[in-house]
């Protein structure tokens, strides 16, 4: 106490001391901080993308209206080894169309991005054009109401912005889409 | 996966087509990324420490709002970052990419050792600000000092729905990538670029009102190891720094003229500090009362609410959402468990956060009330974004250059 009365310490000596001290106390907590963080880090498991899980997809057409880009990046995919290549495919056809051809009336597809072509009788082969789809999942919903639901939805990694809070995924009703690691960026049925 | 058709038997010699899945080179952009935000943010700080010269800072600018902003477009930012910490740090099953991890980290190394070089212009937002900042108006004290205290809350709830595994409300409301992706919601975009068209005004209202990761940039800036001065001359208290920070993060001089005892003004603000805990406990319980409410923000207790509500008074057309949970079989019981626990999570949470916010403004407060004699200007290195306008605006700088 004496030697303090002595020697006043100068206020701006001490506000130094301070400084320093919270530098290397903040130093501190980043580096236990990101130490910490990094053992919760692993390169190849770390959840950065978004894929739907065709098992609790519901099709309800909102990967169409509430995704950020203009054009979805959910389009339907077409699990070739799980199609029964029918004439009458729930997913081509609209339900109870009168006729089976291939006027715009007829087709579930609002974009015409669905192609069939004759393989031998009686299959056809159907084939999704990527650029049409809009990912609005009305074959897909038919493919799974009459079909084997080859037809379903996923996010097509490379036109992906990979948001954050990824809209879809947020208005999705079923929780369906979910954050996946790099090995498991697409869900596919085959 | 149902079966109701067989695979057909193929007799004309008919291949399966091979599907294309393109998978991103996301590795290598990160990378890229990192290396990008390393670069930049050491150019700026070179630039700002050791050259005082602000061109370099305006060219970062420019690269930035090119690269991060229109080319990368946004997604994962430092400010986004936050959350995807916060979320790793409180759930187990969410691992965090290294890399949105760094950057998260770097920009706060950066800050520890020179200021906020990265608000300075690496950061795009802070970057698109800067570049259409033409005329200064300064706001008025009150002002600033009453928005100042939002981004500390508006991080703490940006805290709160990303531990609960809600929400990530800092990039829903993101206002500046609908304009680099020139696309998004109608409502943000309108919001960022209002904020831009301020910005033309006064500087940065983005960084200063809104963004909680320049807060806590902030907080690292005022201990940094190297700290950004305007002159390496003496202060000649002429002013012209102090009209040219587009921040408002350079104080004039001040007399202090109520003469006070330096132990008294110590008395004074400790008198102050008992208040500080009665400021954290109101927060701590407004927000523990109100958890309740938060806890809406989640998509599983709204789904419960919608349950609960279609139970009691059955819809004639259910919702989506209904639809789904009911056609998934689910049993409500489960969604309930699972529900209780979320709300829990909200309740200790929001109290946790309440507290911090109290704390917050307290501090806030108590700082207003610390008045500090400053024999010249002064930069307060918590608000300042190492855009470097004031270099050449310093006469002393000015004088530098022509003796040489």
């Amino acid at each position: 106490m004496r030697s303090y009365h002595q020697k006043p310490t100068n206020p701006l000596e001490r506000r130094k001391f301070l400084i320093n001290g919270a530098r290397w106390l903040a130093g501190g907590i980043v580096l236990a901080l990101s130490g910490f963080s990094y053992r919760k880090s692993t390169a190849k498991g770390s959840l950065h993308f978004w894929q739907i899980d065709p098992s609790l997809c519901t099709f309800c057409g909102r990967c169409q209206t509430d995704c950020v880009l203009s054009v979805s990046a959910v389009k339907c995919v077409h699990a070739v080894k799980v199609c029964g290549y029918c004439d009458l495919c729930g997913g081509y056809y609209r339900a109870n169309v009168k006729e089976l051809n291939t006027a715009a009336e007829n087709l579930t597809c609002p974009t015409g991005a669905i192609q069939r072509k004759y393989v031998e009788d009686p299959y056809f082969e159907y084939t999704i054009r990527e650029e049409l789809c809009n990912g609005c999942g009305k074959c897909a919903k038919g493919c799974n109401s009459f079909g084997n639901g080859s037809l379903y939805l996923q996010i097509k990694q490379d036109l992906c912005k990979k948001c954050n809070e990824c809209r879809i995924a947020r208005a999705c009703p079923s929780n369906a889409i979910r954050r996946v690691p790099i090995s498991k960026v697409y869900d596919l049925k085959e | 996966m149902q079966n109701r058709f067989p695979k057909p038997d193929f007799e004309s010699g008919y291949l399966y087509p091979e599907p294309h899945y393109p998978i991103p080179h996301e590795a290598l952009w990160s990378y890229i990324d990192v290396g990008v935000l390393l670069l930049l943010m050491s150019f700026v700080a070179w630039a700002i420490i050791k050259k005082q010269v602000r061109w370099p800072v305006t060219l970062t600018s420019v690269l930035s709002v090119a690269y991060f902003g229109f080319f990368r477009q946004g997604c994962v930012c430092s400010i986004g970052a936050i959350q995807n910490v916060a979320l790793a740090w409180t759930t187990p099953s969410y691992s965090l990419p290294l890399y949105v991890l760094l950057f998260f980290l770097l920009p706060v190394l950066f800050a520890l050792f020179w200021g906020r070089v990265f608000c300075a212009g690496v950061c795009p937002f802070g970057a698109l600000q800067d570049l259409v900042h033409v005329k200064n108006y300064k706001l008025s004290k009150a002002v600033t000092g009453a928005l100042s205290t939002f981004p500390w809350i508006y991080l703490g709830f940006a805290l709160l729905f990303a531990v609960t595994n809600s929400q990530f409300i800092l990039c829903r409301f993101d206002p500046f990538v609908g304009i680099f992706r020139l696309g998004g919601e109608g409502a943000l975009i309108l919001f960022g670029v209002l904020l831009l068209f301020f910005s033309i005004f006064t500087g940065r209202p983005f960084c200063r009102f809104i963004c909680p990761y320049g807060a806590i940039l902030g907080l690292f800036s005022q201990i940094s190891f190297r700290k950004i001065s305007i002159t390496k001359q003496e202060c000649i208290n002429c002013q012209l720094c102090h009209n040219a920070c587009p921040v408002d993060a350079i104080r004039p001089p001040y007399v202090n003229k109520v003469k006070e005892r330096r132990a008294a003004g110590v008395h004074r603000i400790l008198r102050y500090m008992i208040f500080t805990p009665v400021i954290i406990i109101a927060g701590s319980t407004v927000m523990y009362v109100l958890s309740d409410k938060f806890s809406k923000a989640n998509k599983e207790v709204q789904l419960y609410e919608a349950v609960m509500q279609n139970e009691a008074r059955p819809q004639e057309v259910q919702s989506l959402e209904l639809q789904a949970f009911y056609g998934q079989g689910r049993a409500k019981e489960e969604l309930w468990t699972e529900v209780e626990v979320i709300k829990k999570e909200f309740r200790i949470w929001s109290g946790i956060i309440g507290a911090f916010i109290g704390l917050i403004i307290s501090l806030t407060l108590i700082n207003l009330s610390a008045k500090r004699t400053r024999k010249s200007y002064e930069i307060d290195h918590a608000k300042c974004v190492c855009c470097g306008r004031c270099f050449s605006y310093c006469p002393q700088n000015q004088k530098n250059i022509i003796s040489v």
